[in-house]
């Protein structure tokens, strides 16, 4: 069975502050993840360019494969040390997965990983050593195909701290959060975050008394996922393209209003218009019977495609219901994506005098799964 | 009383010229008028896609319609 890693996380500020303390680097390689976590000291910008910095060096040398004394010997020696206190200032976990789910995790100054293996949270087993004045913990494991892994920083496990709990959290307490999650809601990785996020938040009474975030990671089945858009420049391929995109595994999507009335008229199904729209700079999607998601071309691919200029692997998406909203959350959610591109010239997109960055279409697709491979999902494109 | 059916093309043509603040002008009438109409969408509407935003009123075709034409043509016919 074809399975993939997948990895989300969400860091939320101290009540007041507009920036988190906290950051997360993941970087996806065609035969490993690597994740990083820096927690800054104290709160605010000065927090979030300290954990940027830790973490954007730590991923950095990590992506150069060299041998991890000397990852973390330099990592260490390029950390920035407060003068007046002597502690670094910010914390850091990391952990590289391979393809063969061998994994490898090294903790400094943060709380220790929860591993959710059957039906229950346990602690890795750790190797302790001193290096560079540093407590440093580093585990090595087989990642098992059900296990859940979770990676926080230590405003979790204060959360409640001097409010509803007087000592906050800790690390059980917070176990004992994740496992009542999980054994809730087992299959959706990005819906268990989201859950405890709110928790955490409900322990601090929504105003977090620090930065926090959380990482879970796990393994899971490929999901597939066909995209059609663009007349073909052969009319006889209308009805073969239909045929594939029906027959095609996984979720469905058309992108494009004419796309859409030739596949009406080809499998004789209803194409029904929507009257909502959300957001006015993205027009309103319709529906049609076997189809996921049917949208507007060109304005909303144009839309996806900024969205994923900015975007952050691991990160969670805010749930929107416009078409380019939902377009990118069914992209981000497969793995193995496959365009059916039409290129016939649209008769109707003719007469405009389009500004030339919202471009033609296939320019459009092709950037945007260059991004799609970039993070790492498995891409193909047909032209018709 | 038949209610008198609007159709707004939601093409992309149509949308780029302005369609969607057509939309937003039918949503926020006042609804004695409101509820003498029924909005469709379509996605292009007799190729007439250089002169749009395009909208089917009553059965009849009108071009490069703006918020205020709109209002015009709606108050005309539902009198
Ligand atoms: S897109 Fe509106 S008439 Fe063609």
């Amino acid at each position: 069975m074809d399975i993939v890693f997948e990895e989300f996380y969400q860091s939320v500020p101290k009540y007041s502050q507009e920036v988190c303390g906290d950051n997360v680097e993941i970087i996806k390689k065609n035969d490993k993840t690597i994740i990083v976590l820096s927690d800054g000291l104290g709160s605010g910008i000065k927090a979030n360019i300290l954990s940027t910095l830790t973490s954007k060096i730590a991923s950095g040398l990590l992506e150069k494969e060299l041998p991890l004394k000397e990852i973390l010997s330099t990592i260490l020696a390029a950390l920035p040390v407060c003068e007046v206190r002597g502690i670094a200032y910010a914390t850091l976990a990391f952990m590289v997965i391979d393809h063969n789910k061998d994994a490898k995790l090294v903790e400094i100054d943060t709380p220790a990983a929860f591993l959710y293996r059957n039906g229950k949270i346990e602690k890795l087993n750790y190797k302790e050593y001193v290096l560079e004045g540093k407590n440093i913990r580093e585990s090595s494991f087989h990642f098992h195909k059900n296990d859940k892994l979770f990676l926080v920083s230590d405003g979790v496990i204060h959360a409640g701290l001097g409010g509803l709990l007087s000592f906050g959290l800790g690390w059980d307490g917070t176990a004992e959060q994740i496992t009542r999650v999980i054994n809730y809601n087992d299959f959706d990785l990005k819906e268990i975050i989201e859950k405890l996020v709110k928790i955490f938040m409900a322990f601090y009474e929504d105003k977090p008394g620090d930065d926090f975030t959380i990482i879970g990671m796990r393994y899971r089945e490929k999901r597939k996922l066909t995209l059609w858009s663009g007349p073909p420049l052969k009319k006889q391929d209308d009805s073969r393209i239909v045929k594939k995109l029906i027959k095609s595994d996984g979720k469905k999507v058309i992108s494009g209003g004419t796309t859409a009335h030739i596949a009406a008229r080809e499998l004789d199904r209803e194409l029904k218009t929507s009257l909502k729209y959300e957001d006015k700079s993205v027009p309103p999607i319709s529906e049609m019977e076997g189809i996921d998601l049917l949208t507007e071309g060109l304005l909303t691919l144009n839309k996806v495609l900024d969205k994923l200029e900015t975007y952050k692997p691991g990160q969670i998406i805010i749930k929107k219901e416009d078409g380019a909203s939902k377009l990118l959350k069914l992209l981000l959610e497969s793995d193995k994506i496959t365009f059916l591109v039409g290129r016939a010239v649209n008769e109707s997109h003719q007469s405009l005098n389009l500004p030339l960055e919202l471009g033609i279409r296939s320019q459009i697709i092709s950037l945007i799964a260059t991004h799609l491979k970039k993070l790492k999902k498995e891409i193909y494109i047909e032209w018709y | 009383m038949t209610k008198k059916i609007l159709e707004i093309c939601i093409g992309t043509p149509c949308y780029l010229m302005g369609a969607s603040e057509l939309i937003e002008y039918y949503n926020n009438l006042e609804s004695r008028i409101k509820d003498k109409i029924e909005l469709r969408t379509s996605h292009c509407l007799e190729d007439k896609c250089e002169k749009g935003p395009v909208i089917k009123f009553d059965d009849k075709l009108y071009f490069d319609v703006t918020p205020e034409r709109l209002s015009k043509i709606i108050r005309k016919k539902t009198q």
